[in-house]
């Protein structure tokens, strides 16, 4: 880790300090070593070849079948597929359903990620030290992680219900006028929220806890020692502490918040008029009820872009934090 | 490369041991299908299909046919779709009465002709077992591609303890939409401002929606599509604009229809509840209301404007396309069998559907259930009037356009005159390559 920081000081300092690429031996002596160091190696790929396979077939295959298809496109009905380069990328670019969609998500992403993360971080500082109400209190908070997300989905439904829901029979009647919680295109996409959030705290809260374990006793109790209250403990010591936990819950709330779409799935289908339409959804819609195969892997290429290169981001950015001062 | 090989060889054989395993009497055994099913309405469906099938399996020692339940009509398109891509489809489905154009257009549907003419029945014989009105989403160009199964029209369930309770009589239901708008506002309860008890509910979700628009537009004289031709439908017309109109009327002037989509399970929860005094929904949702009503109930037809009309929802039966031939032939067996007299007015029992077999309402059995549910003998009444389910090219799709701006209508964010202009401008769109091969291919 603390290499990758120091390499860019290095390559200014000393540029041609790289052993590989002052002298380049003969051909022939490389394909050697090429030999050599694969004859050893080959056991090791031997044991991974069964896992490869499957890899291959089951990953790596689909994925490639994705790109392929991304490029075809049928004019009519009836025509032939034929190559089109990069127009289903334009097209779905073009589409005011994406565009919408995209929308959607960011409003989604944002609201389901800082409030699950900042609960998340609440109820880890809470249930910090272990006893037994703590404990149960913890387990509690995990339950909603192990319901699968489609009876959560499911149970929520009748929760949500107008008029005669949970909801409304309990909140609703303090309200002027009962929201159609699930069929209010101002309100649909907040009920989703609600349950992203009541399912993923719980999980995030356990990256915390971890997190908090690793924080040093010792400088806890220099900062005790030295007078510092609890809100300066927590804004000086325990969350620059959390930051590479941080980094990593931020990444996995937004991998979620593009993958998790059984909710709006069971719930609203995207609707009312497309307000919980998230991407994930949309290129379902393009694949199943369009059958446009071209523009879903078009949507897909491109939401597979968008999130690699913010895992990317944010990983780099934890891997400088970590090996920083 | 080498060990790549030995892999490919290696794996080959384990293969064709589980080949052999699974498979020990290829030849000998019975010929075995499987027919993907549906659950799309409130009920106890799966079970009563596991029955249907194993009654038929011990009927039939050659076939062993196996349920696969795939979900909703639009899950069961997809995994029909994926199969049929995968090169395994299976040898029947219930599928959804307006996906057979679309399958058709895409070339995945089986003409049945050929299956009917080697019964030695000619087709009008054989459709002519099913009601008329079914005929519609089961014949294209004149081919048969489906066999109906369960249908069903919409109704107007009405709470008749509440309408007596309102000083109206359950035994003379409205009939006029000028006649069902004053039963909605008597049988709305208000505390101030506030509504404890809505005088109608008309679901509105992807699908239902779409069923309903077409309901409505019907009972004002119009049509929701081009029933001879997939690339058309008419949304920006007087009649849709009247039937959008009066929907939102009922919300945003009348106040007896709680603002906003609901789905279908919040509109029949909601009657069963007792918070909606009266509700259009399926037939399909009889059965349900049957078995959970703790209060007196009434169906009656939907109520009209200018005329009396319903399109039919439910199911036929295909045979996708690609199947080898004795496969196909034991799924025509089994097709017969399940949409036979006996069997489909069993299913018709079981669900609250109706049976589109007419002589399932001449056995025994059926006379009977009649006698003892007149309710369910509306439905069948009302198929003198009913006409096709919209089928287009591309019909979620094109259906999608007008429930999204429908949603918006229903939520007080668009007029409905807007909302329509919308809605046709999108299905033109989506509509337009199928056009561009067809209807506008001109030499």
């Amino acid at each position: 880790m603390r290499s990758t920081s120091r390499r860019g000081e290095m390559s200014l300092a000393e540029p041609a300090a790289l052993p590989v690429a002052t002298s380049a031996p003969p051909r022939l002596h490389v394909l050697k070593r090429f030999a050599h160091r694969l004859k050893a190696s080959l056991p090791a790929y031997l044991l991974l070849l069964p896992s490869l396979v499957f890899l291959a077939l089951f990953t790596y295959g689909a994925m490639g079948r994705v790109f392929v298809d991304a490029l075809y496109q049928r004019a009519t009905p009836k025509a032939p597929l034929r190559f089109v380069g990069l127009d289903n990328i334009s097209a779905v670019l073009a589409d005011p359903y994406f565009t919408g969609a995209v929308v959607n998500n960011l409003v989604y992403a944002l609201g389901t990620a800082i409030p699950s993360i900042a609960l998340a971080l609440l109820f880890a500082l809470a249930l910090a030290r272990t006893n037994a109400v703590s404990s149960a209190l913890r387990a509690a908070l995990f339950l909603p992680v192990l319901i699968p997300m489609v009876a959560a989905s499911a149970l929520f439904l009748f929760i949500f219900l107008p008029n005669v829901g949970l909801l409304d029979y309990y909140i609703g009647r303090l309200l002027p006028v009962l929201p159609n919680w699930l069929g209010d295109p101002d309100i649909a996409l907040y009920a989703i929220m609600v349950i992203t959030i009541w399912k993923n705290a719980g999980y995030y809260m356990l990256f915390f806890l971890a997190g908090l374990q690793a924080v040093p006793e010792d400088v806890m109790e220099a900062a005790h020692l030295d007078g510092a209250g609890p809100f300066q403990r927590l804004r000086y010591i325990i969350l620059p502490e959390l930051k590479p936990t941080f980094l990593f819950v931020i990444v996995i709330a937004t991998l979620n918040a593009v993958t998790q779409v059984d909710h709006v799935f069971v719930m609203t289908k995207g609707g009312p008029s497309n307000a919980t339409n998230l991407v994930l959804f949309y290129i379902y819609q393009q694949a199943v009820e369009h059958y446009d195969i071209g523009k879903a892997s078009a949507a897909t290429l491109l939401t597979l872009g968008a999130l690699m290169g913010l895992t990317a981001l944010s990983f780099r950015t934890m891997a400088n934090r970590e090996g920083g001062p | 490369m080498l060990f790549s090989r030995r892999l490919m060889l290696g794996l080959a054989m384990v293969g064709t041991l589980a080949g052999a395993l699974a498979f020990p009497a290829l030849a000998e055994g019975p010929t075995e299908i499987d027919l993907f099913f549906p659950v799309p309405v409130d009920g106890k469906l799966a079970r009563d299909m596991g029955t249907l099938i194993k009654e038929f399996n011990e009927g039939h020692p050659n076939i062993k046919a196996t349920a696969v339940y795939t979900g909703s009509y639009d899950d069961t398109l997809i995994k029909t779709r994926a199969a049929i891509k995968a090169g395994k489809p299976p040898a029947a489905v219930i599928m959804s009465a307006n996906f057979l154009l679309d399958m058709q257009i895409e070339n995945e549907l089986t003409n049945l002709d050929s299956l009917i003419a080697a019964d030695g029945t000619t087709k009008d014989q054989f459709l002519g077992q099913f009601f008329p009105a079914l005929q519609g989403n089961a014949v294209i160009n004149r081919s048969v591609y489906g066999v109906p199964f369960h249908n069903s029209t919409p109704l107007l369930y009405i709470n008749a303890d509440q309408a007596k309770e309102a000083g109206l009589d359950p035994n003379k239901p409205p009939q006029t939409w000028a006649e069902l708008t004053d039963w909605a506002k008597k049988l709305t309860k208000r505390e101030g401002d506030k509504v404890t008890r809505w005088g109608i509910a008309i679901p509105c979700a992807y699908d239902y929606c779409g069923w309903m628009m077409e309901t409505l537009t019907m009972t004002n004289g119009g049509r929701y599509y081009n029933e001879e031709f997939g690339g058309e439908v008419y949304y920006d017309t007087p009649s849709m604009l009247g039937a959008l109109t009066w929907w939102n009327d009922l919300i945003a002037k009348h106040k007896v229809h709680a603002p906003g989509a609901t789905p279908g399970p919040a509109v029949s929860t909601s009657f069963i509840s007792g918070n909606a005094a009266m509700m259009m929904l399926s037939t399909g949702s009889l059965t349900y209301v049957r078995d959970n009503a703790k209060f007196n109930y009434k169906v009656a037809f939907i109520p009209r404007n200018v005329r009396n009309a319903v399109p039919i929802g439910g199911a036929s039966l295909i045979i996708p396309a690609g199947l080898e031939a004795d496969k196909q032939k034991a799924a025509w067996t089994l097709i017969k069998w399940m949409t036979s007299p006996e069997k489909s007015a069993w299913w018709s029992r079981a669900t609250g559907y109706f049976a589109p077999n007419m002589a399932a309402y001449k056995t025994p059995d059926m006379v009977d259930f009649l006698n003892k549910n007149p309710d369910a003998k509306t439905a069948v009444e009302q198929l003198d009037v009913a006409k096709p389910w919209f089928a287009t090219y591309k019909t979620v799709p094109v259906r999608k356009t007008l429930e999204d701006e429908v949603m918006l209508v229903l939520n007080g964010k668009k007029q409905p005159k807007e909302a329509l202009v919308a809605a046709q401008k999108a299905a033109d769109e989506t509509l337009k390559p199928y056009n561009a091969e067809t209807s506008l291919k001109l030499p």
